[in-house]
């Protein structure tokens, strides 16, 4: 066991309280359980940590809590951690419209795997004050070969600023290196370039973002005025829905002039994605293929697959300007629509698929 | 005291930990959300050959609620886990394991009860239990959990009557805490001891009989007998409680409370509410409020004289219940702490409040705003309000609803993709159309924008499937990730009329659906016409479950389509296996390790269940022949609409769960279909076609070859499993054989 640690900063009930945002997928809640197991049994601190009650599903948001306290105290708060001292952005996708940033004051932490600088991100997270840190997860794993959340713990461990490099070795030796000790070195040089390659600023709450205070979800529809039974008369109301926040850097790229209309990547797209309407091909009426609704699209790439001609191509999303192919739904009856960004539905998974995450 | 050991595990784990200690001889379970994990670790650990518990996978949670009564009823130690509605289908077992006095212990990880449907945490479900003659202790935190599960045992064999451990889904079966276990097994074992049930039934030289048929006046004396058991419990608890405290330090009492002794005013919650419910009362103690709040550790029996103990110098009580009593003015422990207070003739003024439903979060906020009810109630010794919700809205104001789609009916309901005729010749029907290219143009009744994962088989199935419906549909979902990913209140895919009701219940649902619409345009009140093609869609852990009620509406033989997905795994809630999934497959019920080899059994054959109900159409479908699909959907359609019921079975992938590249799985789907695992035909009015046959197109390959496709049975290829995998062989072939014979000769 390493050296025992005294927190530097807690709350009133004297919690040191650390939030992790991410999507599932990227091992945000194997991170949080590292951190609750590091806390508990490496740092001889009392510890907790539980997730948010949501889905392991690949492309949805996560988040995982960890509650810290000197050994002697109980950890009382069993609710969601409102106000964080730390908090960790998995993806930077995610400083969309999820309230990522609810409740960080500005003696808070804020840690986001990004290979953009301080300052932009500082912007794009619309950040009232705070310690802010980038780190560039993504390509430091690709780098040192293991997974974002190894990177995400050295870089929550150096920005902390008081979480020992060692203990973290230590506990990740325990845990994932005990399941998996092929991948250990791998995954210990991953927690070294993440603890090495933080850049940090700080931002003083100058009044440039508000605060964005912590709610609980309120929707339009309450008691009064929803229909009763939770019976739902807005049919098809999911088309609203933005999906992109899904795809993990890949999609299919249309060509228009290559395509024969066949039908076959409308078989295979388990998101509705393709567009087909009533027209002209080779002289003769026949259904045509519009082109995607990117709005729809997870990325699987079944589309490609499937494909008999050239006329769909996998391609790196961040190299396309895909919303000038995009093809709006050719269903829809309104002119306009509000989507709303989502990532798959909620939904509690076995933990032991925390497992999973790893292999990939 | 006994060594212990300091781990940092969830309520859950712990559970299975206890479990493991005690080395059950059964676990009897079927798994539901946020119990599962407690199966899944035990399965684990048994993987790795650290207990010898058997683990069976009920067909349903009444299934395992009877697994783990006849093992009782053998004399075995017996252990069980659920939540919510896996509680209640569960139900009925319940008073018969205490009225009968087979001890064992059941943990419920309290969830709220449907519908609507809701996966979260509140006591909707335990409160069920309170009249069924089981001790039902109540754990706060993932250390009672553990504490409690092992004191469980004692306490069930002392006093012959089963016991649950409940504590709350999620907050505290899936919150990981700073926990101290026994840190040797065998301590455990002596704290429990050996145990003989005086009757059982493998006792060849004392034959007995178990379950009489017993009317007045018999019956009232064992239920007497029961009420005697359930009074003396209480020292029993109190005894076993004392005696862990002295080998742990961990010492437990049936009721609870913090500064209480000069509270004017009190919070009665269970669960993990009660602890933060403290950092409330300090609060208000800072303010000088003198208040305080109680908690009970067993609900039964009922803790009367400890709990008045607590609050009887308080003025005023503020319960909050996470479940309500409708129309009783409370929740149940509102009712029982007033049947309390009558006991002793006290004037203490009780408020009830329904808080935190469905997992909505207890924040220290929300206890003190109850607590400053309570304590304004003390002042003025009477409540305002005596009874409400606490966290409900009422809704914004706002515009109409948008409309997005116009419905599908009419000329767009029938684009004529296909058609169907019998040939009078063959006794067949035959399908024209159904071409890939033209299928585009049928609108998709299941739209975008649903929350399936990247890669999905359910949307692509079930609108392959629909192409080849022509009219209006009404769809019905068993419970699955094709119903979750749809339907999250406040929006839904579907464009057309859409039922989920409960998990094993869509068949005999859909049955009444189908019949109430003939009934109705026979009575002329539906225009003739206006028909429905109505089809259920589950996967095919809906079919294990619900595989009674499917077999009752097709014994029945209603005019519907039941279309199975079978991606062979519980996917919805983590991948537990199903009675599909493959045998020697790895899931989070089916570890492999070195003293488990993955699933046990062979999967099931549900198109031959199908079959052998004799209803008019049986086919299975792949996507990788998407003509094939819709045409069999079409006559589906047919003999759905004139001759009774039809069944179809697509093989589904999940690439999450499957462990492969979704961008590949129609290759995958295909390999499944070319092994013969999932062979392609139909079955019209009793006679087998083979629609596809690998091996007349050279195509045929080794189901290993199918298995290294994917990340669940990639193993299976290591040496050490090639007996398995002969195993499996052989059995594949052996179905194949007899669908050719069937396929040869009409008559079989």
């Amino acid at each position: 066991m390493a050296a025992k640690i005294t927190l530097p900063v807690t709350n009133p009930q004297g919690y040191y309280e650390m939030r992790l945002e991410s999507i599932g997928g990227l091992g945000a809640n194997l991170s949080g359980k590292i951190l609750g197991e590091l806390g508990a049994l490496y740092l001889g601190l009392n510890s907790a940590n539980f997730a948010s009650y949501g889905s392991e599903k690949r492309g949805s948001p996560v988040k995982s809590y960890i509650r810290w306290c000197a050994p002697e105290q109980e950890i009382l708060i069993n609710s969601s951690i409102e106000t964080p001292h730390l908090l960790g952005l998995f993806h930077e996708r995610l400083a969309g419209k999820i309230p990522v940033m609810a409740g960080v004051k500005p003696d808070a932490v804020v840690i986001v795997n990004t290979d953009q600088s301080v300052d932009v991100m500082r912007d794009r997270l619309k950040m009232h004050g705070g310690t802010l840190c980038c780190i560039d997860a993504l390509n430091l794993a690709i780098e040192a070969k293991t997974r974002v959340n190894m990177v995400m713990l050295g870089a929550i461990a150096k920005a902390s600023g008081f979480i020992p490099l060692d203990a973290l070795e230590e506990v990740v030796k325990d845990t994932v290196g005990h399941k998996y000790p092929a991948a250990l070195k791998s995954n210990l040089e991953g927690i070294h370039k993440g603890y090495n390659n933080i850049t940090v600023k700080r931002f003083e709450p100058d009044g440039k973002y508000p605060y964005q205070e912590y709610k609980e979800l309120e929707r339009d529809w309450g008691y009064d005025n929803s229909p009763i039974g939770g019976i739902n008369p807005i049919y098809g109301n999911t088309i609203s829905n933005d999906l992109t926040a899904s795809r993990e850097g890949y999609i299919p790229i249309f060509k228009k002039d290559a395509c024969i209309h066949c039908g076959m990547c409308d078989t295979t797209c388990p998101d509705m994605v393709y567009q087909f309407v009533k027209g002209e091909f080779k002289g003769k009426p026949s259904m045509v293929n519009l082109g995607p609704d990117y709005h729809h699209c997870k990325g699987c790439l079944r589309c490609v697959e499937v494909c008999p001609t050239d006329a769909l191509t996998a391609a790196l999303e961040r190299d396309h300007d895909i919303w000038k192919d995009h093809v709006r739904n050719q269903d829809l009856v309104l002119e306009k629509m509000e989507f709303e960004e989502v990532g798959p539905n909620s939904w509690m998974r076995s933990e032991s698929n925390i497992e999973n995450e790893l292999k990939y | 005291m006994v060594e212990q050991k300091v781990v940092f595990d969830s309520g859950n784990e712990l559970a299975a930990y206890a479990a493991k200690q005690i080395n059950y001889h059964v676990m009897g379970y079927y798994p539901i959300t946020p119990s599962t994990q407690v199966a899944e670790y035990l399965d684990e650990l048994k993987a790795e050959g650290l207990h010898d518990i058997t683990m069976i996978p009920g067909d349903g949670e009444h299934g395992a609620a009877g697994i783990c009564y006849g093992a009782a009823a053998g004399g075995g130690r017996v252990f069980n886990a659920t939540s919510a509605n896996g509680l209640l289908y569960a139900l009925e077992q319940l008073p018969v394991q205490s009225g009968t006095r087979f001890p064992m212990v059941l943990n419920v990880a309290c969830r709220t009860v449907s519908g609507p449907l809701s996966i979260k945490g509140d006591h909707s479900d335990i409160m069920y239990t309170l009249n069924t003659g089981w001790i039902i202790l109540f754990a706060k935190d993932p250390q009672r959990v553990y504490d409690m599960n092992i004191c469980a045992l004692k306490i069930a064999e002392k006093v012959m009557l089963p016991v649950i451990v409940a504590y709350d889904g999620f907050f505290t079966s899936h919150q990981k805490r700073r926990t101290e276990v026994f840190a040797k097994d065998e301590d455990v074992q002596d704290f429990l001891g050996t145990y003989e049930h005086p009757y059982h039934a493998l006792d060849k030289d004392h034959p007995v009989t178990i379950g009489s048929y017993m009317n007045e006046p018999d019956l009232m004396n064992n239920k007497f007998q029961l009420h005697l058991a359930m009074e003396q419990s209480r020292t029993v608890i109190s005894d076993v409680f004392t005696e862990y405290g002295q080998l742990t330090g961990r010492t437990y009492n049936v009721a609870e409370g913090y500064r209480c002794e000069d509270a004017e005013a009190i919070l009665f919650a269970l669960g993990s509410t009660f602890d933060t419910a403290k950092v409330s009362v300090d609060q208000l103690r800072a303010e000088g409020k003198k208040v305080g709040v109680i908690t009970l550790n067993a609900l039964r029996p009922w803790p009367k004289e400890e709990l008045y103990e607590l609050c009887k110098n308080s003025k005023a009580v503020l319960v909050a219940d996470r479940q309500d009593s409708y129309g009783a003015g409370g929740g149940n422990m509102t009712l029982e702490l007033k049947a309390t207070l009558q006991d002793y003739r006290s004037n203490i003024e009780v408020l009830s409040r329904v808080y935190g439903l469905s997992g909505r979060d207890f924040y220290k906020e929300d206890g003190i705003a109850m607590l400053n009810e309570a304590y304004e109630a003390a002042q003025k010794g009477k409540a305002e309000v005596k009874f409400n919700y606490h966290g409900h809205y009422k809704g914004r104001e706002s515009d109409e609803p948008q409309k997005y789609f116009d419905p599908i009916v009419g000329e767009k309901a029938n684009p004529g993709i296909t058609s169907v005729a019998l040939d009078p010749n063959t006794g067949k029907m035959v399908v024209k159309g159904g071409m890939v290219k033209d299928s585009t143009q049928m609108p998709k009744r299941w739209t975008a924008g649903h929350g399936a994962c990247p890669g999905c088989g359910i949307p692509v199935n079930v609108n392959m499937l629909l192409r080849g419906i022509e009219g209006n549909v009404v769809l019905l979902f068993h419970t699955g990730c094709g119903m979750v990913v749809t339907t999250a209140y406040p929006k839904t895919s579907f464009r057309v009329s859409y039922i989920h009701n409960l998990f094993q219940n869509g068949a005999a649902t859909l049955s009444g659906v189908v019949e109430v619409f003939h009934e109705k345009q026979r009575r002329g009140e539906i225009p003739p016409g206006d028909d429905f093609t109505f089809i259920m869609v589950s996967g095919d852990g809906g079919l294990d479950i619900g595989m009674g009620p499917a077999i009752g509406a097709a014994l029945r033989n209603h005019k519907m389509i039941i279309m199975e997905y079978d991606n062979g795994g519980y996917m919805n809630t983590g991948y537990q296996l199903s009675y599909t999934t493959p045998k020697g497959a790895k899931s989070s019920t089916s570890h492999v390790g070195p003293a488990q080899a993955g699933k046990a059994m062979f999967h099931k054959d549900t198109a031959q269940i199908f079959a052998a109900t004799n209803i008019p159409y049986v086919a299975t479908v792949a996507e990788n022949q998407p003509t094939d699909f819709i045409k069999k959907a079409a006559k589906a359609q047919k003999y759905a609409s004139e001759y009774g019921l039809a069944f179809i079975k697509a093989l589904s992938a999940c690439p999450l769960n499957w462990n492969d590249n979704p961008r590949y799985e129609r290759s995958v789907i295909e390999a499944g279909v070319n092994s013969c695992y999932h062979p392609l035909y139909e079955i019209e009015q009793g006679i087998t076609t083979i629609t596809y046959d690998p091996e007349t197109r050279n195509k045929k390959i080794s189901v290993l070859e199918w298995f290294t496709m994917m990340g669940r049975t990639k193993h299976l290829a290591k040496p050490e499993y090639s007996e398995i995998v002969d195993g499996i062989q052989v059995e594949i072939d052996r179905r194949w054989a007899q669908l050719k014979a069937k396929h040869e000769n009409p008559l079989l």
